[in-house]
């Protein structure tokens, strides 16, 4: 037991540790040119192993691209840090004013490890545009995706039952939550270039039902992307069953929007509308967009300021208020944060970027207890060290 | 023999010093400095001439002069005159720095050692150039060394071009002698042309003759003002910060709308037929009344507008260059000879260079006003800053000139790659939008930046460690021990720095994104400073790593901050990439490289070192190896 207790809290694996995150750091920087920051992240910083490629599309990438690096992955090397680093003040620290420095840098370090793993988990980001004169009550994920069973006979409201696309497993047959309907996915693409039938090309499609049959569109599967300013065609062929009675396949996908005309499933007595949309997350309160600018530096293209003067109406009305939203000057509300991300439709429409971090409060606490503990000790080195110079 | 080494030293610094001013100088009977003070809009700020005409010709040329064939030196301002008001004249100067005319593939134009061609020169190549230009490929990042000379002189002739007709329009020597007489008749022309105009399109008669040359002159201006570089022509006052400046053709346009012209327009009109005829007195008059204009129309900005004028004559930032040199050079031969005497001149002068640094950091700041760092040019000028700075404090401390030494070294390197950083333009621009924020430019941004100072000083100290280790018989033991102590307190700093300076950036980016931490290259190449220096700092508590690989750590902290600094801007994915780039990769290689050698030496076996320092280590190894052999016989 003694001989593993002192590996875990030696020196010379934080050492270790540290390089291999140095290490990792750097990879994972490299491969943001192939994947997109998104995805890196989730390949390096969020996962216990990864191995590097060379990529292909370096120099000198073709005869390099047999070569691979195994390296442990965030969770793995930010646990056993942590691990490392409880150990360490487990047996090795005595409690003592010389080390109260020390002491602090780590209990910061440690909060900081552990906001990133709340951040990693809870942390939710989507985009709300909104245009000037309009309102919004929800904001839209860009990367993952639901599908949504639309009920809308109700006069005032909507009810909306999804399953999030990270189910549709081909197969797998799911219940739509609060319906008599279930499904099941026939095919499920990541992304796909999704078109017309022409006279020329073949015409395969498995749909039977909805718009693919109405308006001939077929699917062509290709693969992800993970560019930053490009976003995945998700397109499912859908089989939608009644009870036990199967009513046929539909094809849904995130680009088949408002403006194609609604696909409608009909269980008899009701009829929803089936889609698949980016996740949406709804909100108790609806944001106006009273007006957007966007100011640029006097005489050239660069961009001096971009701001949106914002209402938000809460269904509880003691909660409603006027914000100015800019550069550097999100909207803090309700545990969300807007701030202005971008703009589209000639200055029209402004997007915000909702977040929703639960433990943004953390590094907050961790920077004041590392920078008042990286104080204490580098000020006492350099004090002890002011003296042994005067002698 | 004291004295005389001080005063030998001084002597050279004064020299340093007086030459920069002098050079700032121009002799004319012409007032050019108050020509080089008339205000323009550019990059969303007002500007002095003079800082127009030095950022073209770095863009053009790569230095602030014009040596021409007869072997004149003219300054930035002189060149620029001439080129908007004698463009005969300046056609015929060498500014195109063509690195390899031989490459071009042009039969005729190289000559023989000749770097710096004439607009005359390539005028019989435009066809060629123009055609070669259309076959290179379009991305800028991706075209070869060779694509990038073709595009870098059709680029130059375009804007030579451009900033050419930025004062009136051009024609030949007819035409500018009788600028005002031009304006007059054509102000004379707008009314009449209009009716004949509103005729023709109403289908009656109308005076075909009148109707051409109003129509002239608008096709004329129109032309213009897509072709005028410089905004010149500031709006009637009262004048709002955010307004557009015009530029001469523009508002030669808008007379058409009953705007009245600007007197600006004509000003400029009278000083080009005043410069060209060779009347100074008049030039000089109308220059005055110019200015007089602008102080009227712009009290706040004036002062602001002839310091930066100022500022650019004097290239405090070139003067510390040579300075930082200078120091080297005598602490290096302190080494040899008089080590007290040189050091302690070598400290002083140390001192003065980096009082001229600061004044030029202060002086940018103030033209800008904003905090030091705002772009990777001002970003190099702080890092070196930041270095000398910390070996200010070193060598008061140890007082053996290391400190110095290296730092001069850190502020000569970081200023050269300056120099270099600037050959792109303006390097006082504007920020972008979600740059703009005082406080944390003021924070996150200059702290980082002094923990790569701090950072690189000591990969430099450790550098010294090794060379001098492994090659100087002189370097004992007490001198190692200092130097170790001056890489671990530096790395200690550095290290703070870094991570403080880490932790800002997160916050600010929780403030303005919404999320502390996001992967970004410029984020992570932070961190891994930061784990580089707890990497050394845990090896040198944990007793893990001695000397030699302690000082090979400190050296990896150079690759791990250039990569940092200039690596991930190469990357082409990232919130932070607004310091873009896409050469000095070979640079960046190069540099690691040597890092890496000079790591190898630093872990030579003891036997390799053939300092003082080194054998005695040696000789403890083989003590200890040959106790092990014995106790393990025994």
């Amino acid at each position: 037991m003694k001989p593993l207790f002192q590996f875990f809290s030696s020196l010379k694996l934080t050492v270790v540790l540290l390089s291999f995150s140095l290490i990792l750091i750097f990879f994972g920087t490299l491969d943001q040119v192939q994947y997109g920051i998104w995805h890196t992240q989730e390949l390096y910083f969020e996962s216990f192993l990864v191995v590097w490629t060379f990529p292909e599309h370096a120099p000198l990438g073709q005869h390099l691209h047999w070569i691979r690096i195994p390296m442990p992955g965030g969770y793995l090397l930010g646990g056993m840090l942590l691990i490392n680093l409880l150990a360490a003040h487990f047996t090795r620290f005595k409690m003592s004013w010389m080390k109260c420095g020390i002491f602090l840098i780590h209990s910061g370090l440690i909060l900081l490890l552990i906001s990133e793993l709340m951040t990693d988990i809870l942390a939710v980001e989507s985009q709300m545009p909104v245009d000037e004169g309009g309102t919004s009550n929800y904001s839209q994920g860009f990367r993952e995706n639901e599908l949504v069973f639309i009920d809308r006979s109700h006069p005032e409201h909507d009810s909306v039952h999804t399953i999030p696309a990270s189910l549709l497993k081909p197969g797998k047959r799911i219940d739509v939550p609060n319906t008599p309907l279930s499904i099941r996915t026939v095919r499920y693409h990541g992304n796909a270039e999704i078109g017309r039938a022409t006279s020329g090309s073949p015409a395969e499609s498995i749909a039977t039902r909805g718009a693919a049959v109405r308006m001939g569109i077929i699917v062509n599967p290709k693969p992800e992307t993970y560019s930053e300013d490009e976003i995945n065609t998700v397109a499912a062929f859908v089989e939608v069953f009644n009870g036990e009675d199967s009513q046929g396949i539909w094809l849904v996908s995130n680009v088949m929007d408002e403006r194609f005309p609604p696909q409608m499933v009909d269980n008899g007595n009701r009829s929803y509308e089936i889609a698949l949309r980016f996740t949406r997350y709804y909100y108790p309160f609806e944001i106006a967009l009273i007006d957007f600018k966007h100011e640029k530096y006097p005489g050239t293209e660069v961009p001096f300021n971009f701001s949106s003067e914002v209402k938000v109406t809460h269904q509880d009305s003691t909660k409603n208020q006027k914000a100015l939203i800019y550069m550097n000057h999100p909207l803090r509300y309700e545990g969300l944060t807007f701030f202005q991300a971008s703009f589209a439709n000639q200055d029209k429409t402004s997007i915000f970027q909702v977040v929703r971090n639960p433990g943004w409060l953390l590094p907050y606490l961790s920077v004041l207890l590392m920078g008042l503990g990286m104080c204490a000790q580098f000020g006492m080195h350099f004090f002890k060290f002011l003296g042994k110079q005067r002698r | 023999m004291k004295k005389i080494i001080y005063l030998i030293v001084f002597s050279i610094a004064a020299l340093v010093l007086l030459g920069g001013l002098r050079s700032s100088k121009v002799e004319s009977d012409f007032d050019l400095e108050a020509f080089a003070e008339l205000p323009v809009q550019v990059g969303g700020r007002i500007k002095p001439l003079d800082s127009v005409a030095r950022n073209t010709l770095l863009i053009l040329s790569g230095r602030q002069k014009v040596v021409t064939d007869e072997g004149l030196t003219l300054s930035p301002i002189e060149w620029f005159i001439d080129l908007t008001m004698r463009p005969e004249v300046a056609d015929t100067y060498p500014i195109f720095k063509i690195e390899f005319p031989d490459d071009l593939g042009l039969v005729g134009l190289a000559k023989q050692g000749q770097r710096y061609y004439s607009f005359n020169e390539l005028l019989p190549f435009s066809e060629e150039l123009r055609r070669l230009y259309a076959e290179i490929n379009p991305a800028p990042e991706l075209r070869s060394p060779y694509e990038k000379q073709i595009a870098d002189i059709n680029n130059g002739l375009m804007r030579y071009h451009r900033v050419m007709h930025s004062l009136h329009p051009v024609g030949g020597a007819e035409r500018l002698d009788r600028l005002v007489d031009e304006y007059q008749s054509y102000l004379a022309t707008i009314q009449p042309g209009m009716v004949e105009l509103r005729k023709q399109q109403a289908g009656e008669e109308f005076d075909a003759a009148l109707l051409k040359r109003f129509i002239t002159f608008a096709d004329d201006y129109l032309k213009l003002s897509t072709t005028a570089y410089l905004r010149v022509v500031p709006p009637p006052p009262p004048v709002e910060l955010l307004e557009d400046w015009k530029n001469i053709g523009l508002e030669l346009l808008d007379v058409m709308k009953d705007d009245p012209l600007s007197p600006y327009v004509t000003s400029y009109a009278s000083l080009t037929m005043a410069y060209r005829s060779g009347d100074a007195e008049q030039f000089n008059r109308e220059v005055r009344e110019l200015r007089e204009r602008f102080i009227a129309d712009f009290p706040g900005d004036i002062s602001r507008v002839h310091y930066e004028r100022v500022f650019n004559g004097l290239q405090p930032f070139y003067i510390s260059m040579q300075l930082y040199v200078l120091i080297f050079l005598a602490v290096c031969i302190s080494w040899l000879r008089w080590p007290k005497e040189l050091a302690k001149a070598a400290f002083w002068v140390l001192v003065m260079a980096f009082l001229i640094h600061t004044f030029g950091l202060l002086s940018r700041m103030y033209i800008q006003g904003r905090p030091p760092v705002t772009n990777l040019y001002s970003s190099a000028v702080f890092v070196g800053w930041g270095a000398v700075l910390l070996g200010i404090l070193i060598e008061k401390f140890f007082k053996n000139g290391i400190g110095a030494a290296m730092a001069s070294l850190v502020g000569f390197c970081t200023l050269i790659i300056a120099h270099h950083l600037a050959m792109t333009g303006d390097t006082l621009e504007m920020m972008r939008a979600v740059l703009d924020s005082n406080f944390w430019l003021a924070t996150h941004v200059v702290i980082i930046t002094f923990g790569y100072s701090a950072i690189f000083l000591a990969g430099a100290l450790a550098i010294l460690f090794v060379l001098l280790g492994v090659f100087s018989s002189r370097f004992n033991k007490d001198t190692a021990r200092s130097l170790s102590a001056m890489v671990y307190g530096i790395i200690c700093f550095g290290t703070l720095f870094s991570l403080v300076g880490t932790i800002l950036g997160g916050i600010w980016a929780d403030q303005s994104w919404g999320r502390f931490w996001g992967w970004d290259p410029k984020e992570n190449g932070a961190l891994m400073i930061v784990i580089m220096g707890a990497i050394y700092l845990h090896a040198r508590w944990g007793g893990i790593c001695k000397d030699r690989g302690l000082m090979a750590l400190a050296i990896w902290g150079n690759i791990i901050t250039a990569w940092s600094w200039f690596g991930t801007n190469m990357l082409p994915v990232g919130l932070h990439s607004y310091g873009r780039m896409d050469s000095a990769y070979a640079w960046l290689i190069g540099f690691v490289l040597v890092q890496l050698v000079l790591t190898a030496t630093a872990l030579l076996p003891w036997r390799f070192w053939r300092s003082e320092f080194g054998q005695a280590n040696n000789r403890k190894e083989k003590k200890r190896s040959l106790i092990a052999a014995e106790d393990a016989e025994a």
